[in-house]
């Protein structure tokens, strides 16, 4: 189909627009984070900043304990990645290969974790923790995200699992394989990029949760995640806006580059809630 | 691969005690132990809560512990929750939200879909803008906009001054309209992204020859738009707009950040209203409450969405 020329621009004006308010949100971030304070408070505001201002990220660094916040977000994402990904390729497996009764039931944990308020979901964990000791622990938080992160990863790759042909197995478990070898040599390196993305998607719901560590590890500083401090930045009495946009850019950037790689699974992950 | 078989022909020892997965009769065996640890967690961190969140919400507690109480259950925590304004409040709120957010999102993201599946350069790299709110985590979003919808050097303000539309700053954190509204962009903001996701990829399952065919007919790209888009995309409309809904009903991040529910309640939904009751008040067997039935409201739209995927897939 030939498009006319007045069509083409009339595409791409379009394009541009939309895209420039879309994004503007993220735009205004990092400018702001680079602005000095003085001039945040200033009407009208500076658009485009002559001298970006790099010292808010030591400033940042020195006045928060930023670092540790971020170690912390790091520990329960990579915690959460790997006990989410060791229960839920196994299981995944399993209802890929075996017409096993309980993948209704796993399609219905999806929908249960989906439509379940997770506000209702940490009283209870509150109670269980309070018992344990596990208020105030890393744990805590890594044990509640995987209520969320379990059956969507489960889902996910039985999704990449489905894609693979079984003839493969046939043939290792043919020449004695043992079937949980078979997984480990043979599935697993062929769907080494579905089992990445699902990795990555882990990650990024967890470093996107807000009330579980809320809940859990507000009373001790010491345990933070990034998202906690960040909105505690922003409650502050007096608010410097450049050191919270430094803040939140340099939260924002892994997931943001986790995206890039992650985009064209998109569809398939975002859509695995939703297909049972 | 040649290797790897050779080797296990050769070494595979054939225990006589150990059950043989491979042979046919044990395969779905295998299957089961393969999904045990999965069913076993999701009973011990799902299931158990869920019937522990019950129990509680049928408890006359304020801070709730693991099996301590031996007092005969109540409805007393029901009893409040229907007689009180704040629930019917929150439902009210949650409703409006529910509908503007997941209309509204659902414009943008057609649009923005429709957009990013035309045919021009550099589509990849739009559709890839498009997308990208999404991948920004909620709290930042959040402060973002609160600091672009700050009252006295917000960007927003700014903008609606100059443009003419306001003649005093709104005060969004003071101002109910304003606050619930606010709380409202932020959720269309990283909400949308979802919907022009899934949309693009429904309109990229539509067949060619519907939109030649209706071509053939004389029909108008409104009627191409309406007769073929449309009918074709509902399903996946559908099932995004309850996935949005059920967000909404579920968000935390969001309203607690920007507004902490208030001012004097405007953005306190049922799921804003549990963490409060339970949390800020120490009042977990009412809070339960409000979770249960919201979690039934939510069960409800979600068997919507089970029964359209089954009419669908088979």
């Amino acid at each position: 189909m030939q498009r006319s020329k007045l069509g083409q621009i009339g595409i791409y004006t379009a394009v541009i627009v939309t895209v420039v308010l879309l994004l503007f949100p993220i735009y205004w971030m990092t400018i702001t984070a680079l602005s000095p304070a003085n001039q945040l408070r200033s009407f009208p505001p500076v658009f485009f900043p002559e001298e970006p201002q790099w010292g808010v990220f030591s400033e940042l660094l020195a006045t928060q304990p930023f670092a540790l916040w971020l170690k912390n977000t790091i520990l329960i994402a990579v915690a959460t990645m790997i006990l989410a990904l060791s229960v839920s390729i196994l299981a995944a497996y399993a209802l890929s290969r075996y017409r096993l009764r309980g993948g209704a039931t796993i399609g219905m944990f999806i929908l249960t974790s989906k439509m379940l308020p997770a506000t209702l979901l940490v009283i209870p964990f509150f109670a269980i923790f309070k018992q344990m000791g596990l208020v105030g622990s890393l744990w805590s938080v890594v044990i509640t995200q995987s209520t969320l992160i379990v059956p969507f990863c489960t889902w996910m790759l039985k999704g990449y699992f489905d894609t693979i042909p079984e003839e493969l197995e046939h043939a290792a478990l043919v020449d004695g394989c043992s079937p949980f070898a078979t997984i480990f040599r043979i599935v697993l390196p062929v769907a080494a990029p579905g089992l990445a993305a699902t990795a990555l998607y882990a990650f990024v719901i967890s470093w996107s949760d807000f009330l579980f560590a809320r809940t859990f590890l507000q009373t001790s500083e010491s345990q933070w995640t990034l998202n906690m401090g960040i909105a505690a930045l922003k409650g502050e009495y007096i608010t410097d806006w450049n050191v919270i946009m430094a803040a939140s850019l340099m939260a924002s950037i892994p997931i943001l580059l986790v995206f890039l790689v992650l985009e064209r699974f998109l569809v398939g992950g975002l859509a695995s809630g939703a297909e049972k | 691969m040649t290797h790897l078989t050779e080797t296990t022909i050769l070494t595979k020892p054939k225990g006589p005690r150990m059950i043989d997965f491979s042979a046919p009769r044990h395969r779905k065996k295998f299957g089961y132990l393969l999904l045990a640890p999965a069913v076993i967690l999701m009973a011990l961190i799902i299931v158990y809560p869920i019937l522990l969140s019950v129990d509680i919400s049928f408890q006359d507690v304020r801070i709730a512990r693991v099996g301590a109480s031996d007092k005969p259950w109540t409805l007393d925590n029901y009893r409040w929750l229907f007689a009180s304004h704040e629930f019917w409040r929150a439902c009210w709120v949650t409703a409006k939200m529910v509908v503007f957010v997941g209309g509204t999102a659902l414009v943008i993201g057609l649009a923005t879909a429709l957009l990013v599946n035309q045919k021009f350069k550099g589509r990849a790299l739009a559709r890839l803008f498009v997308a990208l709110p999404w991948a920004v985590p909620e709290v930042v979003a959040t402060v973002i906009w609160a600091w672009m919808l700050d009252s006295s050097f917000g960007v927003v303000n700014w903008a609606l001054l100059r443009l003419g539309i306001i003649s005093e700053a709104i005060q969004f954190s003071q101002n109910s309209t304003a606050a619930f509204f606010a709380v409202c962009v932020v959720m269309i903001w990283k909400g949308y992204p979802l919907m022009t996701i899934m949309l693009l990829a429904g309109l990229q399952s539509i067949p060619e020859e519907q939109y030649q065919a209706a071509k053939v007919d004389g029909a108008s790209v409104w009627q191409r738009f309406w007769y073929v888009t449309v009918p074709n995309l509902a399903p996946v409309m559908g099932v995004t707009l309850i996935m949005t809904t059920l967000w909404v009903f579920r968000d935390f991040a969001i309203i607690h950040v920007l507004t902490g529910g208030g001012p004097l309640g405007a953005t306190t939904t049922l799921s804003i209203m549990t963490f409060e009751q339970s949390f800020s008040y120490f009042r977990m067997g009412q809070g339960a409450a409000v979770g249960v039935v919201t979690m039934l409201i939510c069960a409800f739209i979600s068997r919507a969405l089970v029964s359209r995927f089954a009419s669908k897939s088979h």
